[in-house]
């Protein structure tokens, strides 16, 4: 293979390198039509390698806080005239715990009774692993619609524990879907602020921008630069020595790394990601994603760091 | 086929939609791949783009679903997307490459039949959102369902080698680890339900092995998505994958089988942190379902298969088996000739 990969590319001009290297106080300056526009000169920069186009330049902005910054004006903007789920979600939050399990359309859906037969928590890997985690606790709050315990559960740290393996959902009796409640009631936790209370909570401020960063901007919820090994140092030298030569690898198999294709790693073409933020858009998210930003502005202005060093310290955190 | 294992699930025969898998696309690519060159092999007709070149598939949102940052509405509009994307190729059947990507689209499709009046709203919203109308599949079922369908075919047809010890013909001993998202969720869309699913199971007797129960078999890997993704909580992760290899080491298992892209990862390279933490050894080579018929398909260990992203060497699994491979590869691509010679369509 004669492929070439370069391992820093050219932004397209001095302005981008700038705002690349600029941390949120300095991109505060940029209005947000120049801040799209740069970021989408940077990210569409291509290079001809034989049949295929390679995008050189998604590696430096994947999680810089030129991409986050760029997301918060992207969303906000999206936000300024609510469309019907979005009118919802403003909706919802104001409205009490018990509320939201009886309209929600998962939580609805996801208790009918429990006999407290416990099956959910004795096989519940999660219930092994933390000794004070307990789903059929949860589902006891949930059923009780005392909103003083709601309150206490979305604030704490054990309705973080459930790892949403479903392991639970053959084994109930009632046919309840505890992965599913505790899923809608960690985004009722959020929308209300309580995911503050507890360190899992704080940090899905970088989930968001993992996760959401992917999916916002690169179609995928998991980028393949994300799993580094410096990240992972429980997955061993060997995937250390993979992971250095990724592109290579990747390509190898048959994957697009960072390039036009079908599998693994590709760049989906902007038409492509413009439907996707769409439907994303039509569908509510935005009005948790920009909760999550004002509450997590608001935290790391009371503890006095910026936006990006609270980004850093919630996902160190734990 | 035991009472215990019997399925009504039907699995197509052909044409299949397979939306990519973001973990797998990431860590573990070659397992993807694979599942297009079987296909290929197979004959069926697959596609994972869309109308162009260039693709038009995204994420399904699975992991900011369970990540708890995705509204169930947005969920439901992404997927419908990639429904409609599917149907303008003339597919209604859903394969996806993911486990968790399977548990997504069967909710979808389980809350259309509970909520008839969402298709309404969503089939609004998805025009008004991107000129695209709801298209209900056929059927959604997981690549590995397909796989399933025709293990017999590749093992009698294709495949050249067989599960089992070069030396004496003895059926390698295998553990299954089917994913949680695959069995768990859904247990009646999948083969043979949570217990003794035989998705897996089905496949390493198909393929001559001997499949291997042990007590902690339906145990999770612990994966848990914003237990592994978030370091601060991966201690949940190794402990899953600890409890799973402590448990099935009584059974000496010479391989673990996997579906999931999560498990096939966790299981893997946990075990070198275990090593680390507790300094025992367990060096289990960890395959997914499409990697292990690489292999006896015969296809090249490295350059198609990929076994060097592996944490666990998979080399003496297959000194077992008696599959040939040559270690100058492992970090050097071949040519692109040589993966042509190895007899798969590239």
């Amino acid at each position: 293979m004669s492929r070439q990969f370069p391992q820093k590319a050219d932004t397209g001009s001095k302005a981008s390198d700038d705002l690349l290297s600029e941390g949120h106080e300095g991109l505060r300056k940029i209005p947000d039509n120049e801040m799209i526009a740069s970021y989408e000169r940077v990210r569409d920069h291509q290079v001809q390698t034989g049949q295929d186009r390679t995008y050189p330049n998604i590696r430096r902005l994947h999680g810089t806080p030129f991409e986050r910054e760029k997301d918060r004006r992207e969303v906000r903007a999206l936000l300024e005239k609510p469309n019907e789920m979005q009118a919802w979600y403003q909706m919802a939050r104001t409205q009490p715990c018990t509320w939201w399990i009886k309209n929600h359309l998962v939580a609805r859906h996801a208790l009918k009774s429990c006999l407290a037969c416990g099956v959910c928590t004795s096989q519940c890997p999660a219930a092994q692993y933390y000794e004070e985690y307990n789903p059929r606790a949860i589902v006891d709050i949930a059923l009780s619609e005392d909103e003083a315990r709601l309150v206490e559960l979305l604030k704490s740290e054990t309705l973080w524990y459930c790892g949403q393996c479903g392991s639970c959902k053959p084994k109930c009796s009632r046919e309840n879907n505890l992965m599913g409640l505790i899923s809608s009631l960690r985004f009722l936790a959020q929308l209300k602020g309580y995911h503050l209370a507890s360190v899992r909570g704080r940090q899905q401020y970088a989930a968001r921008h993992l996760w959401g960063g992917n999916l916002w901007n690169r179609a995928c919820s998991l980028y393949f630069r994300n799993v580094t090994s410096a990240g992972h140092p429980d997955f061993g030298p060997r995937y250390a020595d993979y992971h250095a030569d990724i592109d290579r690898q990747m390509t190898r198999l048959g994957a697009n790394p960072d390039s036009s294709g079908q599998l693994g790693g590709r760049k989906v073409p902007p038409e492509t990601l413009a439907e996707l933020r769409r439907c994303v858009t039509w569908g509510g998210t935005l009005v948790l994603w920009q909760r999550l930003e004002e509450l997590a502005l608001e935290d790391a202005r009371a503890v006095g760091i910026s936006i990006d060093e609270y980004h850093d310290q919630v996902r160190s955190e734990g | 086929m035991t009472a215990s294992t019997a399925t009504t699930k039907v699995i197509p025969e052909n044409d299949f939609f397979i939306p990519p898998s973001c973990i797998l696309g990431a860590i573990n690519p070659s397992t993807e791949v694979i599942i297009t060159r079987i296909f290929d092999l197979l004959g069926l007709r697959w596609k994972a783009a869309g109308v162009g070149p260039e693709s038009q598939c995204t994420c399904c949102t699975g992991i900011l679903s369970h990540g708890d940052i995705m509204s169930i509405e947005s969920t439901l509009l992404v997927v419908a997307r990639l429904w409609s994307v599917a149907a303008e190729m003339g597919f209604e059947n859903i394969s996806p490459a993911c486990v968790t990507s399977f548990a997504i689209h069967t909710e979808c499709f389980e809350m259309y039949e509970h909520e008839p009046e969402l298709t309404v709203k969503v089939d609004r919203w998805l025009q008004e959102a991107c000129g695209r109308r709801l298209v209900i599949p056929k059927h959604i079922v997981h690549a590995s369902d397909v796989v399933y369908r025709y293990r017999e075919t590749l093992a009698q047809n294709f495949m050249k080698h067989r599960l089992v010890d070069k030396t004496d013909g003895r059926p390698l001993r295998v553990v299954d680890h089917v994913g949680c998202h695959y069995a768990k969720v859904f247990p009646e869309k999948s083969i043979g339900g949570a217990d003794w699913c035989d998705v897996l199971a089905g496949a390493i007797r198909s393929w001559g092995g001997e499949n291997v129960d042990y007590p902690e078999r339906r145990h999770c890997c612990g994966m848990g998505f914003r237990q592994c993704m978030i370091r601060p909580n991966r201690g949940y992760t190794m402990a899953c994958v600890l409890k799973k290899l402590e448990s099935m080491e009584p059974w000496a298992p010479e391989a673990i089988l996997t579906n999931c892209p999560g498990c096939n990862v966790m299981l893997d390279k946990e075990q070198w942190a275990v090593k680390e933490l507790t300094g025992k050894t367990y060096d289990i080579p960890t395959l997914s379902y499409t990697e292990l018929a690489g292999l006896l398909l015969g296809w090249d260990p490295y350059g198609v298969v990929g076994i060097q992203a592996h944490t666990v060497p998979i080399e003496p699994l297959l000194d077992k088996i008696g599959i040939p491979y040559d270690r100058s590869k492992e970090w050097q691509p071949e040519a692109q000739q040589d993966i042509e010679l190895a007899g798969v369509r590239a």
